[in-house]
C-alpha cells in the first residue's frame, strides 16, 4: 500500500517555508499615506465555498477598503472579481433598514417590538392550534455558525420541532447523504493541499473556472508547474474550465450515472482494483432501488437498515458484469473506448487521481448515487487519504460545511454528525443544551422542498426566512409563489435588501451583514475562520442570531440562550464546542480563530489543524502505524454501494425537446441580491442568457442575443440568446443562469430531487425552445 | 420621481422602485426602443459652434467609426452626415458627433464605454449608408475593424494582477479568437495562475464590450483605432 510519507514531508516542508518567509505585501510608496488612519481586520470572503480570506480596511465607520489576505493560505491575496468588490455588497441604496410589517398590500415601518411581537405571537398562536410542526424556519449555508447554532437550539431544543432547513438543501445535500452512508461522517478526508499535489484531476460535471475561481487558479498552477498533470472535463456543457482542461468528454444529462458504473465494470474486470485496500477496509451494500423523484407531495422514500443488503466481493463483481462499457456508451454518450480510458487512469497505480464535483453530481434526482459512485472509484483502487488523491466535494456556500452541515440545520441533524432519530444523540444534545431530552422531536421535520409544498396545502402556518432567498432559488417556483401571495403561511423574512422573498413577506426584518457582525464559516477543506465585528450595521439592521433570541425570549424561551451581551460570541462557540471534542471534529478554543486564517478540524490537542482525516499521517485519531482508519464508519469499515442507473425524472420529448440546466456564472453570486447591487458586476454582466449549441440556434433561425421563448411544462420565460460565447452547451441542451431577479428561470425547472436526499435537480428537465 | 425619505411615502413602492433601478441595465433593448434619434436637431445646434472649433488636423483622429467606415479621410467626404447608420442601431451605440469633432461634426462615431457595438449579425448600420461611407461589401460581422482592443493599463489590470476577473474575455464576442486567456504562473503567492487577457489584433473587431465591461473605474482595456502592421521580410 506504502502511504507516502515523503508526500507528507514535502507538502508540510512547503507550508512551513512560507509560514516562516510570509508574503511581502508588496504596495507601491505613497499608500501608506494614504491609508492613514484605515484599521485593517480579517474576514473570509462573503460569497462561495472557496473562503478566501480578505483584509478589510475601515475608516470612520465605513469600510474603505477591503484586499486579498497575503496571509491567507487559501488564497495568498488574491479574490475573484466578486471578493474584489465585496464591501460594494454592503452599500447598495436600498438596504433594509427598518423592519416593516404587511398591512394589506403595503409594507409599513414598524418598532423592532412591534415587529417581534406579531411574530411572536403568530407562532404561538400556530402552535396552540395545530402543534409546533405547524411552524418553521429556513436558513442558509451563508449563517454564521452562531446564526445557525442558535437556530437549531431555538427550534429544535426550544419549540419541539426540527422543521429547520437551510438552503444547503439546494446544494450539498446529496454530498452530505453520501459522505455518510459511505464513512459514516461528513465532510472530506482531503482538503485544497490536494490541488498541488495530485497530478491527475477529474472534474465531474463542475465549472470550477467560474463558480471556484481562485481555487481553480491554483489547479491550474500545479498543471503550468508539473507537466504530467492532466485535467479532464467530463461534463454536458464545454466551459472556460474545459477551455483550460487536457481533455473534455462529452456526457449526456445523467450520463454519469451510467458511465462512473460502466468505469468500474471495467476496473473490476480488469483487476485494476487494491485487493488489499478493499480487504481491510471495504463493505459491499446494496441499497432500495425504484426510487421516485418527489415529484408528488408527501411521497416518503427511505433506506433503512432493512431495505440494505450486504453483498460479498465477489457478489458485488457479479452485479457489475451488466455494466459493460458498451452499455455504459449506449447511456452516458461517452463512447466505451473514452470509459475504458478513464477507468484506467483510475486505476493507474502511477497516477494520483482527485475527483472533484459540485452541483452536477449533487443537484442530480440520484445525486447520492452518482457521490456513492465516486467514492467506489476510490475506494476500490485505494486512492485516498492520501495527499493529491482523493475524492473531494466542493462546496458552493461559505459556511454550508461550517453551518448547515457541522452545526446540522437540517431538518434530521443536530451538531457534529449527530441526528434527531437517534435517542443516543438526542439525550447528548439535550445535556449539552440543558433541556429535557424529550424536548427535541425524535420525527424528522419537512425538508426544504416539503416544507414550502406545506405552505401551499395550508399545513405550514408561520415560516421564517433568514440569509437566503427561496422564492427566486426554489424549483417550480411558481407554485410556491402563488402559494404565498395568497397569504397561505405567515412569512417573515430577514435580509438585507428586497428580494423576490421580501416581495411576499408579512415581516420584513433588516439584518446585519458580514462583517457588520461578528462571525465563523466553515469552507469546503473543514477551514473554520473567524472574523469580528467591524462596523456598525446600517440604521435599525441587526444578526440574525439577535433576532431569533429577542423572538426566542416572547416565546418563553429565553433561558435556552443564558450567554451575556459582551461575551456572546465566545460563550456560544465553546458551547458548540463540546458537540464537537471526541466527535472527530474537533474544533479550538475561540480565541485560537481570532490569530489564524482559519484553521481545518478536527483540531489537534496541541492546537496544529488535520490536512488529512483517517490517516496516521496527521489525523490525531489515528495511532502512529495504523496507517488508514475510518474511525467513523461502523467496524471502521466504509461502503462500497452497489447503485444501478435510473433514468431522471424528466427527459425531452417530441414536445419539449431540449435538456435545461441552470447554474452559476463568475460575476455574480446566487440571485443576485448583493452582487446585482454592485455597479461593477451589473456592468460586467447585466442579465441572465440562453446559452445554446451554434447548430441548434441555426436550424431555430436563432442569432446571438436574439430573444428566444424557452417553455417547461411549468413556465415560459424569453431571454437573449447567447452563442458561442463563454461556454456552450452540447446539442440538444440549453443552460441558463439564476442570478437575474426579472428572469425567474426557477419557474421552468421541474421540482423533483433525490429521494435519498431531497436535493432538488435543477440541472435537468425538458423544454421546447423557440425565437420569440 | 417619488420623494426620498419622505414621511408616509409608501415604503413598498420605494422598494419596488430602488429594485427597478438596480436593474435598469438589465432592460437596455426597451429603453432604447423608447427614444428615438435626432441626427439632424443634433446637427443644427452643433453648427453654431462647429465654426468656432474647426480643427480639421484632428478630426480623423481616435474616433471610432461604426462597422464598415471607409478610410478616415474618405470616410470624412463620402459620410453625408444623415445619421441613417444611428437610426438602424437597435443598441444605440453609433452616436452623431458634436461640434468638439471638428470638421467631422454630425458623423457617426462609437464611445465603446457609454454603449460598445453588439455586431448584428445582419449589420443594420451598413444597409443603412446611402452614401458607401460604410462598405456595403462588407456582411461577415468579424470582418468589421471598428477598432483594436488593447490593454492599455496593464499595472491596473485585475488579470494581470492575478485576481480571476477576465471579464472582458469572457464578454468578447469572439472569445477564445480575439482575446485568449494565457495561464502563466504567479510568482508573488507561488500557488496561483495569472489569466492574462491577451487581444489579438488579426481577430479583434474593435466592438468595444471589452472596454464597455472592464469593471475599473478607467477602462484598462480600451479600443484605439487599428495600427497597420508593418510589414518587414524577417521571420521567425
Amino acid at each position: 500500500m506504502g502511504l507516502t510519507r515523503r508526500d507528507f514531508i514535502k507538502a508540510s516542508a512547503a507550508a512551513a517555508a512560507f509560514a516562516a518567509v510570509g508574503v511581502p505585501v508588496l504596495r507601491p510608496e505613497g499608500v501608506d499615506a494614504a491609508e492613514a488612519g484605515i484599521s485593517w481586520g480579517k474576514a473570509p470572503c462573503r460569497y462561495c465555498g472557496v473562503g478566501c480570506c480578505v483584509l478589510v480596511g475601515v475608516k470612520g465607520g465605513k469600510i474603505v477598503a477591503t484586499k486579498g489576505d497575503p496571509a491567507g493560505p487559501v488564497n495568498k491575496g488574491l479574490n475573484c472579481i466578486k471578493g474584489y468588490f465585496l464591501s460594494k455588497a454592503l452599500y447598495g441604496k436600498d438596504r433594509l433598514t427598518k423592519p416593516l410589517i404587511r398591512k394589506g398590500n403595503r409594507m409599513v415601518e414598524a418598532s423592532w417590538d412591534e415587529a417581534l411581537d406579531l411574530i411572536a405571537t403568530k407562532y404561538q398562536q400556530a402552535i396552540a392550534a395545530h402543534g409546533p410542526d405547524s411552524v418553521a424556519m429556513y436558513g442558509s449555508g451563508q449563517w454564521t455558525v452562531h446564526e445557525g447554532y442558535t437556530a437549531s437550539k431555538l427550534m429544535k431544543g426550544g419549540i419541539g420541532t426540527n422543521n429547520l432547513e437551510p438552503n444547503a438543501r439546494l446544494c450539498m445535500a446529496s454530498a452530505v447523504v453520501a459522505f455518510m452512508n459511505t464513512f459514516g461522517s461528513d465532510e472530506p478526508m482531503g482538503c485544497y493541499d490536494d490541488l498541488d499535489l495530485g497530478d491527475t484531476y477529474i472534474l465531474w460535471g463542475a465549472n470550477m473556472a467560474e463558480a471556484h475561481p481562485v481555487l481553480f487558479s491554483r489547479l491550474i498552477d500545479n498543471k503550468l508547474k508539473h507537466p504530467k498533470v492532466r485535467l479532464i472535463d467530463v461534463a454536458t456543457r464545454k466551459t472556460r474550465t474545459t477551455k483550460m482542461a487536457d481533455q473534455y468528454i462529452a456526457m449526456r444529462p445523467h450520463g454519469d450515472l451510467a458511465a462512473i458504473n460502466a468505469m468500474i465494470h471495467v476496473i473490476l474486470r480488469d483487476k485494476l482494483y487494491d485487493e488489499a485496500f478493499i480487504k481491510q477496509h471495504v463493505n459491499f451494500k446494496r441499497g432500495k432501488e425504484n426510487a421516485p423523484y418527489g415529484l408528488k407531495d408527501k411521497e416518503v422514500f427511505n433506506e433503512t437498515p432493512a431495505d440494505i443488503k450486504n453483498l460479498t466481493f465477489d457478489e458485488y463483481k457479479e452485479l457489475m458484469k451488466q455494466f459493460t462499457p458498451q452499455w455504459g456508451e449506449k447511456i452516458s454518450g461517452i463512447p466505451a473506448a473514452k470509459i475504458e480510458e478513464l477507468a484506467r487512469i483510475y486505476g493507474d497505480k502511477s497516477r494520483k487521481v482527485t475527483s472533484l464535483w459540485t452541483m452536477g453530481v449533487n443537484q442530480h434526482s440520484r445525486g447520492v448515487w452518482v457521490n456513492n459512485l465516486i467514492y467506489n472509484l476510490h475506494l476500490l483502487t485505494g486512492k485516498i487519504c492520501k495527499p493529491g488523491e482523493n475524492p473531494l466535494s466542493l462546496t458552493g456556500q461559505p459556511s454550508a460545511c461550517g453551518t448547515a452541515r457541522e452545526v446540522g440545520t437540517f431538518a434530521h441533524r443536530l451538531p457534529a454528525d449527530m441526528v434527531v432519530m437517534n435517542e443516543a444523540h438526542r439525550k447528548k444534545t439535550a445535556g449539552i443544551w440543558g433541556i429535557n431530552p424529550d424536548k427535541i422531536s425524535s420525527k424528522v421535520g419537512l425538508h426544504t422542498m416539503e416544507m414550502f409544498r406545506a405552505i401551499d396545502r395550508n399545513e405550514l402556518k408561520c415560516i421564517w426566512i433568514q440569509c437566503t432567498n427561496p422564492f427566486q432559488s426554489l424549483p417550480n417556483v411558481s407554485r410556491l409563489r402563488k402559494a404565498a401571495e395568497a397569504r397561505k403561511a405567515f412569512i417573515v423574512v430577514s435580509d438585507i435588501y428586497p428580494t423576490k422573498s421580501t416581495e411576499v413577506a408579512d415581516v420584513i426584518l433588516p439584518s446585519a451583514s458580514w462583517v457588520e457582525k461578528e462571525g465563523v464559516f466553515g469552507n469546503t477543506e473543514r477551514r473554520t475562520q473567524h472574523w469580528f465585528k467591524m462596523i456598525e450595521p446600517p440604521g435599525q439592521a441587526r444578526e440574525d442570531s439577535w433576532q431569533l433570541i429577542q423572538f426566542a425570549k416572547r416565546m418563553g424561551l429565553g433561558h435556552l440562550f443564558p450567554y451575556s451581551e459582551k461575551g456572546f460570541h465566545k460563550e456560544m462557540w465553546e458551547e458548540y464546542r463540546r458537540f464537537t471534542i471526541g466527535a472527530g471534529k474537533d474544533l479550538a478554543p475561540y480565541e485560537a480563530y481570532a490569530k489564524v486564517r482559519g484553521l481545518r478540524w478536527p483540531v489537534k490537542p496541541d492546537g496544529k489543524e488535520t490536512r488529512w482525516r483517517y490517516t496516521d499521517a496527521d489525523d490525531p485519531y489515528l495511532k502512529k502505524g495504523e496507517g488508514i482508519k475510518f474511525y467513523k464508519a461502523p467496524g471502521n469499515r466504509v461502503n462500497v454501494w452497489f447503485r444501478p442507473y435510473e433514468p431522471p425524472a424528466e427527459s425531452p420529448d417530441r414536445e419539449y425537446p431540449f435538456w435545461f440546466c441552470t447554474g452559476r456564472l463568475l460575476e455574480h453570486w446566487h440571485t443576485g441580491t448583493m452582487t446585482g447591487r454592485v455597479p461593477e458586476l451589473r456592468r460586467a454582466v447585466s442579465g441572465a442568457t440562453i446559452e445554446m449549441h451554434p447548430e441548434d440556434a441555426k436550424r431555430l433561425g436563432i442569432r446571438n442575443r436574439d430573444p428566444v421563448r424557452i417553455t417547461s411544462r411549468r413556465g415560459s420565460i424569453v431571454l437573449p440568446a447567447e452563442i458561442n460565447g463563454r461556454s456552450t452547451p452540447e446539442k440538444g441542451s440549453v443552460f441558463s443562469t439564476f442570478f437575474d431577479e426579472t428572469k425567474l428561470i426557477n419557474e421552468l425547472c421541474i421540482d423533483a430531487f433525490d429521494p435519498l436526499s431531497k436535493e432538488p435537480d435543477f440541472k435537468k428537465c425538458a423544454v421546447k425552445v423557440r425565437k420569440a | 420621481m417619488r420623494g426620498k425619505g419622505e414621511k408616509g411615502v409608501n415604503r413598498e413602492q420605494e422598494i419596488t422602485m430602488a429594485t427597478e433601478t438596480t436593474n435598469a441595465g438589465m432592460s437596455r433593448r426597451q429603453f432604447l426602443r423608447g427614444s428615438a434619434v435626432a441626427p439632424l436637431a443634433l446637427m443644427l445646434a452643433g453648427s453654431g459652434v462647429a465654426a468656432v472649433y474647426l480643427r480639421p488636423a484632428e478630426a480623423g483622429g481616435v474616433t471610432l467609426r461604426p462597422p464598415g467606415a471607409i478610410a478616415e479621410k474618405r470616410f470624412l467626404a463620402a459620410c453625408v452626415r444623415c445619421g441613417k447608420c444611428a437610426q438602424a442601431c437597435p443598441y444605440r451605440s453609433i452616436k452623431m458627433a458634436g461640434g468638439e469633432a471638428g470638421v467631422g461634426i454630425g458623423t457617426p462615431v462609437i464611445v465603446p464605454r457609454e454603449m460598445p457595438c453588439y455586431l448584428c449579425p445582419d449589420l443594420p448600420c451598413i444597409t443603412a449608408c446611402p452614401s458607401g461611407a460604410l462598405d456595403k461589401s462588407l456582411q461577415d460581422p468579424e470582418k468589421v475593424r471598428i477598432g483594436t482592443a488593447v490593454i492599455m493599463d496593464r499595472e491596473s489590470c485585475l488579470s494581470i494582477r492575478g485576481l480571476r476577473c477576465e471579464v472582458c474575455h469572457r464578454q468578447c464576442p469572439l472569445i477564445d479568437k480575439a482575446i485568449t486567456i494565457e495561464p502563466r504562473h504567479n510568482p508573488r503567492t507561488d500557488e496561483h495562475t495569472i489569466m492574462e487577457p491577451v487581444v489579438h489584433s488579426e481577430k479583434c473587431v474593435g466592438c468595444g464590450i471589452c472596454e464597455n465591461s472592464c469593471v475599473l473605474p478607467k477602462p484598462a482595456i480600451v479600443v484605439q483605432k487599428t495600427v497597420v502592421i508593418q510589414r518587414d521580410s524577417y521571420e521567425f
